[in-house]
């Protein structure tokens, strides 16, 4: 009887997982793109609505129609028609990417534009102030207040609407026409230009909703509590298939009334309690992704006619004649040594250190070459990874007193062995479902394995020395400087030759086609464990440096998985198969706001010391926030990523491929003048 | 009564609240570790050292970010958070410090100026505070009211004295290992998992009976909650148990129907907890429908804001506060200070520009206990030497001959009762706004000091 009690407990919680998951699987049915975004899209009309409601104190149907049937569809319009119109045809990692380039920039662009102050209170959608302030039936043993009521209501009719669009109306099947092949429905008659931008408003309006429903659970509108409860849902989405609505709607109450029913029956304080009830959505997640049947054999959704598509250009640098890359390896290395010269002599330890930490940055950045560019699996979870091989060295050097090398190399044997135990089910996955999964092993690291003392030292981080090497102390910053380029130049001389032996070539015949790969007898599995086995131990490898780099092995100052999402975006929109993508972005990733930072100071310094200068210039210098940096950074980082759509070899290879080309172009040009000079000085008398 | 004041407050709970992970550590240290206040055997008033007038003897003095006419000091807070916490506005107090101190004619014939206020962005801490260390030619670093304090060794290890908000651990030292040049608002030691008596008395105060205790799943928040639990086994006085305990939450639950049921079904009268403000919220709004009548203790929930929109979910709860109270009838000099300035400074009272305000007077008072040729270490020392420092009555009293590493016998905190969504200071045994007790002696009576 009690437990039939805390089931129905937990059916309120399963309505807001259901919503969330419905949403996602709506936005995927009709569009193909798993959209981490819906999270961004939902704060957005969680801000509107707050602002209509509260602070103009419009009524409920004015702020509810503007913000959810307007602003919401608008933002779906907008994301349509400047964005996922040109990824129709494109594969799951490139709309994943592009998602999660959304995911970071929406919030940040949504605080510059609403301001980043504290909204308490969300007010829900309902005619009273506070959820609480309307209770029903009072005084029962089961009370529904305002905002469960509304949320409860609204989920059974999107349910109920979605399941009629789908099975009864034109436009539903329409869209997943569209959703399957675009090509294929225009040969049809389908406009799918028009339909394609029905799908994004809906799926926009139902992130709205979304937003607006569940924001009041919270006691301030942030962008993290929406999108954490979004991860949360995931598990929902995946028992619905991505596909059946009336799935994803049960597996949300289900996930929801398995919450109450374990907080019911569990003891409160056991090590199993501690470590599985946190982490109960994220353990559900990923034994559903490994065990649901007929995950792994359901095609994701892609357009067939893809193949037909040219097959992407090689890399510059194996496409470059001979003379280039001798050149080019000549100027890199010139550079290198200027760089290392400039940061040696010249760079305070500030500018040092951050040149560092990009350094250090940029060995897991390899790590996500070898994953992400050579095994073509878009894995979310090199950062937890990368931390698992900062907290085994730093355990062991705390623990047994080895010299921090040496833990170094613990670290990556550790990180590489659980790397591989993670690859055995998960690579089996596609696209899509291999992203679920790494993300969920990410957060069941965070939310099991992180607390324990015995993995992250509990509240205070490990302390991590920096090692002294023969007669370099590498607590000089100089020193380890080098320590961190000689660290960094080993890992990618691992990933080259990776690259060029035969893993590297059975994952390239891999990325080409699974079918023709097996024919000619390649093992597909066994690749991609082997890649993935390498590629968790140079973040592992990663993660200690960037531990000895902080001095300490800190989960929430290094790993965080959010920021681990940021490092895909960045290192995938640079270029996923380029070692020099990958430096840059490390480098990029921490030098770049810092540099924002002076940039945004510099107005405000220049009034500062010139007291006579005009009013408008001063006027201009109060308007610029230095506090934009971080924001500005994450945008640029965000629509780096976007851009993903347009070169999915990488912004920084289409760059190096254009100037090889224009290069070969001119020495081309010049040699046929040449040729035409010297026959025409041969032909003369 | 001539109250008027209508702070707005925030708490480190609501700032530090950042993404899932980055709030977890931090967040929890703040919400359960307000740093332990002790303060030796005299009482401070108006007249005290510290409001006396500022030697303005200048001599040469040769050191980092001292000149003939200037003292140079930088800070660095988490301005940028996803929240928008207002941890800038602890640039704000020390700049109505200095402000203050410079329109009576500085120190030593020297203004101070915050010439750095850094934005430590995304966990940068480390980083930021080396470039205070090494590019910005400060004597003193304050405020620091960071997310992470990443860059505690740094500062350690530079020797420079530091003073900000103690809500990281690292803040805290060993004796082994004091970090004596790190200066919290209010003493450096968090105490985490201690034992509380205020919670106990509190409880006594509100005529419970039985206690339920609620903590997340991450070390700080379970060890918190362990501490609750143990408050209440070692003050049998009270005459309160513990009826219902989970400490395993997860963060970000929005959920507490099955916990309160629990409570319910237990007879809880009283409720502690190591959780985040939507926490507090959505179980007092869970209580409130289950029809549950139990009183919060909410260990870091001074926040008027919060109070103006769910202040009646609150009525009757108890919440411990770093310093005196804002609402008192009989302000500290301090405190009357702090208001006169923060407002000339374009601030708002809140308990951000005091941590600042704190930080400052604390620099200061070291500097004028140091003398006319003052450095970096007479500084740190003449601190630690301090054994009542209470900003001018704006504190209960650190002893910072202790307070970096260990507990003092004396515990006094303030404490505040929700009463028509306003905070009331609750007095203790000699009429003053905190509550003391002593420590060893197991007694729940509250003692005078």
């Amino acid at each position: 009887m009690q437990l039939l009690e805390y089931a129905i407990r937990g059916v309120p919680t399963g309505c807001v997982f259901a919503l969330l998951a419905v949403g996602l699987v709506l936005t995927y049915k009709t569009s193909g793109v798993f959209n981490l975004a819906f999270a961004g899209q939902a704060y957005v009309s969680a801000i509107v609505y707050y602002e209509l409601r509260k602070e103009l104190e419009l009524p409920l149907v004015a702020a509810g129609v503007i913000s959810i049937l307007i602003v919401a569809p608008l933002i779906g319009l907008l994301l349509e028609r400047v964005l996922f119109r040109y990824l129709r045809s494109a594969g799951s990692m490139a709309k994943l990417v592009t998602s999660l380039g959304l995911l970071i920039a929406i919030p940040e662009i949504a605080k510059l534009l609403f301001g980043s102050e504290t909204r308490r209170n969300p007010p829900p959608l309902w005619w009273v102030r506070r959820t609480d302030e309307w209770l029903w039936p009072e005084g029962a043993t089961f009370v529904l207040d305002a905002g469960q009521v509304a949320t409860i209501l609204s989920t059974v009719v999107v349910v109920i609407g979605l399941v009629v669009l789908f099975r009864a109306t034109n436009l539903g099947l329409r869209m997943r026409a569209v959703v399957e092949s675009p090509r294929l429905a225009e040969l049809s008659g389908v406009d799918s230009e028009r339909v394609s931008m029905a799908a994004w408003m809906l799926s926009s309006v139902l992130a709205g909703l979304a937003g607006v429903l569940v924001a009041p659970l919270f006691a301030s509108l942030n962008p993290f509590d929406l999108f954490t409860l979004l991860v949360a849902a995931l598990a929902a989405t995946v028992f619905g298939g991505l596909t059946s609505i009336p799935l994803t709607f049960l597996g949300g109450i289900l996930l929801g009334v398995l919450q109450a029913v374990l907080a019911g029956t569990l003891p409160t304080d056991s090590v199993l309690t501690n470590g599985l009830r946190p982490s109960l959505p994220f353990v559900v997640l990923f034994l559903l992704l490994l065990f649901r049947p007929g995950l792994r054999t359901t095609r994701e959704l892609t357009d067939p006619l893809a193949s037909v598509d040219a097959p992407p250009p090689p890399p510059a640098a194996r496409a470059r004649p001979p003379w280039i890359a001798t050149s080019a390896r000549v100027f890199g290395t010139v550079v290198s040594l200027i760089a290392v010269a400039l940061c040696w002599f010249v760079l305070d330890s500030y500018w040092l250190g951050l040149a560092i930490s990009g350094l250090v940055l940029s060995v897991t950045m390899m790590s996500l070459i070898v994953v992400v560019g050579m095994g073509g699996m878009l894995s979310l979870c090199q950062a937890a990874l990368a931390a698992i091989g900062a907290f085994a060295m730093a355990q062991v050097v705390a623990g047994t007193g080895v010299p921090v090398v040496l833990g170094l190399v613990v670290g990556v044997v550790v990180a590489a062995a659980i790397g591989a135990l993670l690859a055995i089910p998960v690579v089996r996955l596609d696209g899509v479902y291999l992203a679920l999964a790494t993300l969920a092993f990410a957060l069941m690291f965070q939310s099991i394995f992180v607390p324990l003392s015995w993995v992250s030292g509990g509240a205070v981080p490990i302390t991590v020395p920096r090692p002294v090497i023969g007669p370099l102390d590498l607590s000089d910053d100089r020193y380890f400087l080098v320590f961190v380029i000689v660290c960094a130049v080993a890992t990618a001389l691992v990933v080259i030759r990776l690259r060029e032996g035969t893993t590297g070539r059975f994952l390239q015949a891999l990325q080409t086609s699974d079918v023709a790969a097996a024919s000619i007898g390649i093992n597909g599995p066994r690749a991609r464990v082997v890649a993935f086995t390498i590629a968790a131990g140079i973040a592992g490898f990663g993660g200690g440096l960037a531990a000895i780099d902080l001095g300490q092995a800190s989960y929430e100052a290094s790993f965080p998985y959010l920021i681990g999402l940021v490092w895909v975006a960045l290192l995938v929109s640079a270029g996923a198969r380029s070692i020099q993508a990958a430096v840059l972005s490390g480098l990029f990733f921490f030098l770049f706001p810092a540099l924002l930072d002076k940039l945004f100071a510099l107005p405000g310094n220049w009034v500062d010391t010139n007291p006579d200068a005009p009013s408008w210039v001063a006027g201009i210098a109060d308007a610029i926030q230095p506090t934009w940096a971080q924001s500005v950074a994450f945008i640029l980082f965000g629509i780096g990523a976007i851009t993903y759509a347009k070169h999915p070899e990488g912004s920084i290879e289409a760059q190096t491929t254009a100037s090889v080309n224009a290069i070969v172009r001119r020495v081309e040009a010049r040699n046929d003048r040449h040729r035409v000079a010297a026959g025409a000085g041969g032909s003369a008398p | 009564m001539t109250e008027t004041t209508t702070p707005h407050r925030s708490s480190p709970l609501r700032s530090l609240a950042v993404t899932a992970v980055l709030a977890t550590a931090a967040l929890l240290a703040g919400a359960c570790g307000n740093s332990e206040s002790s303060g030796g055997s005299t009482t401070t008033s108006a007249s005290s050292p510290e409001t006396s007038a500022l030697d303005q003897t200048n001599v040469p003095v040769d050191q980092p970010g001292v000149t003939d006419t200037e003292i140079r000091v930088g800070g660095v807070a988490s301005v940028t958070n996803p929240l928008g916490g207002k941890y800038g506005d602890t640039f704000l107090g020390a700049r109505a410090y200095f402000e203050k101190v410079n329109s009576e004619g500085g120190i030593y014939g020297r203004e101070l100026n915050l010439v750095a206020e850094r934005d430590d962005k995304l966990a940068n801490n480390a980083a930021e505070i080396e470039a205070l260390l090494q590019q910005d030619d400060v004597f003193a670093i304050l405020p620091i009211a960071t997310l992470l304090f990443s860059g505690a060794d740094k500062l350690v290890e530079s020797g420079v004295p530091a003073f900000g908000w103690t809500i990281n651990p690292e803040w805290q030292g060993t004796p082994e290992e004091p970090k004596s040049n790190l200066f919290g608002q209010n003493g450096s030691y968090l105490c985490l998992g201690c034992v509380q008596p205020q919670v106990p008395w509190a409880a006594k105060q509100a005529g419970a009976t039985k206690a339920g205790v609620l903590g997340y799943a991450v070390p700080q928040s379970s060890q918190c909650a362990d501490g609750w639990e143990k408050s209440f086994q070692e003050y049998p006085d009270a005459g309160v148990e513990v009826a219902f305990k989970d400490s395993a939450l997860s963060y970000g639950t929005t959920d507490f129907s099955v916990q309160v049921s629990k409570m319910k079904e237990a007879g809880v009268d009283f409720v502690v907890t190591c959780i985040d403000n939507t926490g507090v919220v959505n179980l007092a709004k869970e209580l409130k429908k289950q029809g549950v009548e139990a009183v919060q203790f909410l260990p870091n929930a001074y926040d008027q804001e919060l109070l103006d929109e769910f202040g009646d979910l609150f009525e009757g709860s108890f919440a411990s506060v770093s310093f005196i109270p804002l609402e008192v009838e009989d302000k500290p000099q301090g405190m009357q200070d702090y208001l006169e300035w923060i407002e000339q400074v374009g601030g708002t009272p809140n308990e951000n520009s005091i941590v600042g305000w704190l930080n400052a007077a604390l620099l200061v008072e070291g500097l004028r206990q140091a003398g006319p040729e003052f450095t970096q270490q007479k500084v740190i020392d003449a601190i630690n030497a301090d054994t009542n420092w209470t900003a001018d009555g704006f504190l209960t009293g650190v002893d910072w001959t202790k307070s970096h590493n260990q507990r003092a016998d004396v515990n006094c905190t303030p404490i505040v009762k929700v009463e028509n969504s306003a905070f009331v200071p609750q007095t203790g045994a000699d009429g003053r706004p905190y509550v003391c007790f002593d420590i060893p002696s197991g007694s729940l009576e509250p003692i005078t000091r």
